[in-house]
């Protein structure tokens, strides 16, 4: 039993760190939001170089053959300076559901392109309901020919505009499938709606009566609801490292604040009320970190309560991180509320991950169903 | 990154396992030699004092096997072996402090169970700010005279030695005057009173000290070092019992459910209701997350780190959990939940309490009351948290220089 980082998943954090740390300032995170496209082409092929865009791949894709763990790593680091860009929409949304439920000429097309900075993915899992709920989907595929006609409304579908394939969940006569479609495709219609969280990207697709061939359709029709479960797990844990990283870095900067800040003649670092709020914060830092990679492993390892651990990470890590970027806000005073303080970038980043693939009261529930079924 | 156990530690697991199935004693203990017979038993086994050094009676043990034995013994309802505080915090303080006669003269004694200790470190006026402590020790040549009053003592009325912290220096910063000792508390110096808690028990005692007498051979470091010496002692707890608690947790946490179950609210079981539910998740994620904690102090143990300041965020953690746990659990069972006798025995608790009574509900509600308070409340594990881990500036306070009286 070992609980802490290897050597070799230490120095891909410390590489990690370094290159966002370099390519990734504050100015760059502001300058993306004001960008159409919203990410940096440089930095993207920097992380193709370094084969973070293929890390959970196999090498027979152009992946590194890594794990959840590492991904976690990964994701954390991009918290922690709000990275700006597909990342997240594009090798856990697009690359794992693929990787695990793609037939071999979908991952011969789509992995090595994703893993070399070709291609980018993204996935569309919410509809008007929001709810996550892979049963709850309404958006039809009907059978046309060889191939299928798709129709619906997709909501919140992080960096459409610049995905070259989104995966679609759609109802078939045999349950919920999951078909992959060029944004580009006659019938489809990209609406960008613009968040509080500018690092990210949103938009509504429009599908209407969408034709795709049959090879669209990725594992077998009426399987997308288990592979969205496992996607959703996934993408959950990996939302939760990245909220991790906001929290941490904002309790970095609370912390650093309270260490130079005077007033009554005093460092503002003295007085209780700002040390213990400080002491919880780093609490419920080191507990989502506890939360965050315990899940991580337990989904790499196929561990039995890999599920369970995936629904109590993003619970806790959902509440913990919305706490402490806000608290970070109230040790700052009216500096942490202004547009100029960067606090504001992660703040808003953890919220919007907040309510992404489960929000924590959609977990409490999955984890409710657990502990009263066992 | 791998919580998988390794097959030694599994194999170690079900040997345990096993004993324990053989050796579980029938029927709940009640007295005090009852109690030590099954502590010989543990002890005899290898199971008490695991990572003492094997001259003094230890195992030399790993701290994974430390936590396997424990877990275990949580988990098949093993009562607790006596002499906690010695097993926990007086043994080890002289494995690290004493010299070679005092560690052959106490260690042994202590696994065997034939001297039980108590820790006399808080005083009415010195809680929180123990530093404060105005218990004297007086040097009259071959021995010390103590006076004072001590509070808050575990198992003082069976105890026959004490590990205790007095003044030796009034003159020098509070910090600086303080010297440990091991003090014979069979002697007529000393008077120990029962303390009644608000559980109703008494886990804790008064001890009342006047000119007891303490040998210079059992004074523990060097005179004026008690405090660096308390302030490590207060460290030892934190890995063993870590898997332990979360079982103990989670047995109760499986009786509440359980209640959830038969209980209702407007025709309704209240497992069905959406609020009941959220509460319940919350709780089990919580002590999930102590979990996974728990295996992460391991982790460290495991590579000879010291957890050092990190023992503070692990007990904060733990400790504010136990009471939200506790107060859901009340939520859920209303009345039924503040009953300390009568439950019907499907909504009742069995746990080993402190002092080896059958536990109820409401009385591991209200002890839960006590793990913010004792071994630094979490006001002081904030400030810990604070100084050391976080690097704030320390708060001006009144007392930083001069002498205690």
């Amino acid at each position: 039993m070992n609980f802490a980082f290897s050597d070799d998943q230490t120095l891909l954090r410390n590489s990690a760190r370094a290159l966002l740390d370099e390519h990734c300032k504050p100015e760059h995170v502001r300058a993306m939001q004001e960008d159409a496209r919203g990410y940096g082409e440089a930095l993207w092929g920097e992380m193709a170089k370094l084969g973070w865009l293929g890390l959970p791949f196999p090498e027979q894709y152009g992946g590194a053959g890594l794990g959840l763990v590492e991904l976690a790593l990964l994701h954390e680091e991009m918290g922690r300076v709000a990275y700006p860009g597909p990342f997240l929409a594009t090798v856990v949304l697009g690359g794992l559901p693929l990787l695990l439920g793609g037939s071999a000429a979908q991952k011969e097309k789509w992995l090595p392109a994703i893993a070399s900075g070709r291609a980018r993915l993204t996935a569309a899992l919410q509809e008007d309901s929001l709810d996550w709920d892979p049963a709850s989907i309404a958006a039809t595929a009907e059978r046309a020919g060889a191939g299928w006609t798709i129709s619906g409304v997709k909501r919140f579908v992080p960096w459409a505009e610049a995905a070259d394939a989104v995966l679609v969940p759609a109802r078939t006569p045999e349950g919920v499938s999951l078909f992959l479609i060029d944004p580009k495709a006659a019938g489809v219609t990209l609406r960008p709606t613009i968040g509080m969280d500018l690092t990210t990207r949103w938009s509504e697709i429009t599908l209407g009566g969408v034709a795709v061939g049959a090879d669209a359709l990725v594992g077998p029709a009426g399987g997308g609801g288990a592979l969205l479960d496992s996607a959703l797990r996934r993408a959950a844990v990996c939302a939760s490292a990245e909220m991790l990283g906001t929290a941490r870095r904002c309790l970095d900067m609370a912390v650093g604040y309270a260490k130079v800040r005077e007033q009554f003649g005093q460092l503002i670092g003295t007085f209780q009320a700002i040390r213990h709020k400080c002491a919880e914060m780093l609490m419920e830092v080191e507990n989502s970190h506890s939360a965050v990679y315990y899940a991580a492993w337990a989904l790499e390892a196929g561990a039995d309560d890999a599920s369970v651990a995936a629904s109590i990470c993003k619970s806790y890590v959902s509440d913990a991180a919305r706490r402490v970027c806000g608290e970070a806000i109230q040790v700052h005073g009216g500096i942490g509320f202004t547009w100029e303080y960067d606090l504001h970038l992660y703040f808003k980043r953890a919220k919007s991950l907040e309510v992404q693939f489960g929000d924590a009261e959609y977990h409490r529930e999955l984890i409710a169903k657990h502990v009263a079924s066992s | 990154m791998d919580l998988n156990h390794t097959p030694e530690d599994i194999a170690f697991r079900k040997q345990v396992r096993a004993w324990l199935e053989q050796n579980l004693p029938p029927a709940p203990l009640r007295s005090l030699e009852e109690r030590k017979v099954w502590h010989r038993k543990l002890y005899e086994a290898g199971y008490l004092g695991m990572g003492w050094p094997k001259e003094y009676g230890g195992q030399g043990a790993r701290p994974m096997e430390q936590a396997i034995v424990a877990d275990e013994m949580a988990r098949s309802g093993a009562p607790a072996p006596t002499n906690g505080l010695g097993l926990g915090i007086v043994g080890p303080t002289i494995v690290v402090h004493g010299n070679e006669w005092q560690k052959k003269r106490y260690l042994q004694k202590i696994l065997t169970a034939e001297e039980m200790w108590c820790q006399l470190y808080s005083e009415p006026n010195s809680g929180s700010d123990l530093a404060s402590l105005k218990t004297s020790a007086e040097d009259k040549g071959d021995h010390f005279v103590v006076n004072g009053q001590k509070i808050w003592t575990s198992g003082g009325k069976v105890a026959d030695w004490g590990l205790l912290l007095a003044r030796t220096d009034p003159k020098v910063a509070k910090h600086k005057g303080i010297t440990c000792f091991l003090m014979p508390m069979r002697q007529p110096g000393v008077e120990v009173r029962p303390l009644k808690q608000m559980t109703g028990s008494s886990e804790f005692c008064e001890v009342f000290m006047t000119g007891a007498r303490v040998e210079k051979e059992n004074q523990i470091g060097r005179l004026g070092e008690g405090w660096g010496i308390a302030n490590t002692t207060l460290g030892y707890e934190r890995g063993g019992r870590s898997l332990a608690r979360i079982s103990g947790y989670s047995a109760q946490y499986n009786h509440l459910v359980n209640a959830a179950r038969r209980l209702k609210r407007q025709g309704r079981p209240l497992i069905e209701s959406p609020t009941v539910r959220q509460r319940l998740a919350k709780i089990w994620a919580d002590l999930e997350v102590e979990r996974y904690n728990a295996l992460r102090v391991l982790t460290q143990l495991e590579r000879g780190e010291h957890p050092g300041a990190g023992g503070s965020l692990t007990k904060l953690s733990y400790s504010e959990f136990e009471k939200r746990f506790m107060e859901v659990a009340q939520e859920i069972l209303g009345a039924y939940g503040q009953l300390t006798d009568g439950a019907p025995p499907e909504l009742a608790l069995e746990i080993d309490t402190a002092v080896g009574d059958q536990g109820t509900w409401a009385y591991a509600f209200l002890w839960s009351r006590a793990g913010t308070i004792y071994a630094g409340s979490s006001e002081i594990q904030k400030n810990v948290i604070g100084e050391r881990i976080l690097g704030l500036p320390k708060e001006t306070r009144a007392d930083r220089a001069g002498a205690t009286r």
